[in-house]
């Protein structure tokens, strides 16, 4: 049976659980007791003495005075909140979601001014966690909201694209500054790490990943991995938080990399975040994924198993075309299904490194020649040796067999040169082109197509 | 159950794995918060049973046999051909 939010407040304090104390400020009734906020709202008046007698007299719960005004401030706002929530449930004339965001906004003040005043102590941080996860949401609520009749009339002259644009996420901007400062009283915490607001810094920080991603500001994330990163010496190793607060906080480091186009080091972030996920969190085991093999692509040359993949069938369908012709060295293929799913590549920012499998699919291409070209006779009883010197005309012939030519066009050895000469400076290759002789003279010893065995 | 609740309540359950329904307030696109706050290694995608083997070569030998040997020497007849 889920408990009032009274009751929740009480054992949160009473068992020293923050967990429990942020359940009683979690805006969303469960479902064994749907009406729970109505309950809550209905049952006081927003007086402060009225609240406070109910939060503390009447539960025999003691705690220091000046801790008891934090949680009569940040519960006054709540009881606000709490009402606009039931007057938008009820469809009550001029109820919003911009109503319950400012009522939201003012009890997450009312809990930043608790920590601030240092009248708050570290194992609440739950509550900080729960106040800033709805914050963004009711923002983003907020902004989704048609703008009320008022607001269109004051803008009437003002309807251009800038403003349209800075108006569509209003609520958010100012959330992101709400929750910058959550960030900042968790990463400036002195107390002793046992009892530091710092445990809250990561998850302050996906907070604001989160919101910076929407925002289309990605470059701001890297202001707050700054001053991680400062303040570094004096914060637990990463090992040391739970793992719902590292793996998110890998995963859009890892991101941020990305769209960098840092593979190595987004690919390191990102394994982090794949090992450590929870097995069973399958929505974000998918979008870890889709970064991933974009990046393993890129860096090691490598594609993702059919075992992999298997149980994400929207990534097999993404990635697997695109993956047998980089196998194949199918260039035609490749560029097909490039195009068959450009739209998505695009909207999930991996268009540029998946490209990159192109010269991969190359590479494997041209491989093939060297392979079919077997071996020079051995002298003297040694091991053979694969015939190292390949007329251009053969990588000719296989772009051919690669872009599916007929039988009428022709191939401009100039630009199969121009290929192979790319190839070389990329280092899939190792040799180089005799022009007078239009030969290619490969590395002997294995390494003609460095790290594929040939 | 009126409209808020409802769609508060079904905001919250997508975050559940084993709930598939759509979520209302979080984004299609969005990193989902966990419904637990940390796990065991046990429970972590590193033990999984079928990790072995998760990234392969991105060549293929198996069929780099005669058929391309024999489709190579038929398009290099043409490269010559058209050289001429």
């Amino acid at each position: 049976m889920a408990a009032s939010i009274y009751e929740d407040f009480k054992q949160g304090h009473s068992l020293g659980s923050g967990d429990r104390l942020a359940a009683s400020l979690t805006p969303i009734a469960p479902a064994e007791y749907p009406d729970r906020l109505r309950a809550f709202y209905h049952s006081g008046s927003g007086d402060v003495p009225d609240l406070h007698r109910t939060l503390f007299r009447n539960h025999k719960l003691k705690l220091p005075k000046q801790e008891q005004a934090a949680w009569v401030d940040i519960y006054t706002a709540y009881w606000k909140a709490a009402g606009e929530l039931v007057k938008l449930d009820d469809g009550t004339e001029g109820a919003s979601w911009s109503k319950v965001f400012d009522a939201w906004k003012a009890t997450a003040n009312a809990l930043i001014r608790g920590y601030s005043t240092s009248s708050l102590q570290a194992w609440t941080l739950p509550c900080l966690y729960v106040i800033g996860k709805y914050l963004r949401l009711f923002a983003m609520r907020a902004d989704a909201e048609q703008p009320s009749q008022e607001s269109i009339g004051f803008n009437d002259d003002l309807q251009d694209d800038v403003v349209a644009d800075f108006e569509k996420s209003a609520k958010l901007e100012e959330a992101a500054r709400i929750m910058n400062r959550m960030f900042t009283l968790c990463l400036s915490d002195r107390a002793p790490i046992e009892d530091s607001r710092k445990w809250g810094i990561y998850s302050t920080t996906n907070l604001l990943f989160k919101t910076y991603f929407k925002l289309n500001s990605v470059g701001l994330s890297k202001n707050l991995l700054r001053a991680l990163n400062a303040s570094s010496a004096d914060t637990p190793e990463l090992e040391a938080f739970p793992k719902s607060h590292i793996v998110p906080f890998e995963y859009y480091v890892g991101v941020i990399h990305f769209l960098d186009e840092k593979y190595a080091e987004a690919e390191q972030h990102l394994t982090y975040a794949w090992k450590m996920c929870h097995r069973d969190a399958f929505k974000n085991k998918e979008l870890i994924l889709t970064y991933l093999v974009p990046c393993h692509i890129v860096t090691t040359h490598t594609l993702p198993s059919k075992g992999l993949l298997a149980p994400f069938p929207r990534l097999e369908k993404l990635f697997r075309p695109l993956c047998d012709c980089i196998r194949k060295g199918d260039l035609v293929g490749f560029d097909a299904a490039m195009s068959a799913g450009e739209e998505e590549f695009v909207k999930r920012r991996i268009y540029l490194p998946l490209e990159r499998g192109r010269d991969i699919a190359l590479r494997n291409l041209f491989r093939r020649v060297f392979i079919a070209g077997g071996f020079d006779e051995s002298k003297n009883g040694q091991p053979p040796i694969r015939r190292t010197r390949v007329p251009v005309a053969e990588f000719g012939a296989a772009m051919r067999i690669g872009t599916h030519a007929d039988t009428k066009s022709r191939i401009d050895m100039d630009e199969i040169e121009c290929l192979l000469s790319n190839l070389i400076y990329k280092g899939l290759m190792k040799g180089y082109i005799s022009r007078e002789r239009s030969m290619v003279v490969l590395s002997k010893g294995g390494t003609a197509f460095p790290g594929t065995g040939v | 159950m009126s409209n808020t609740t409802q769609s508060t309540n079904q905001a919250e359950a997508s975050q559940q794995p084993q709930q598939q329904k759509p979520p209302v307030l979080e984004e299609d696109d969005e990193f989902e918060d966990f419904p637990v706050e940390d796990w065991p290694q046990e429970e972590a995608e590193q033990a999984n049973g079928n990790n072995g083997h998760l990234w392969e070569e991105s060549w293929d030998d198996d069929d780099a046999g005669e058929d391309f040997s024999k489709q190579l020497k038929e398009e290099l007849k043409k490269v010559e051909a058209s050289k001429q």
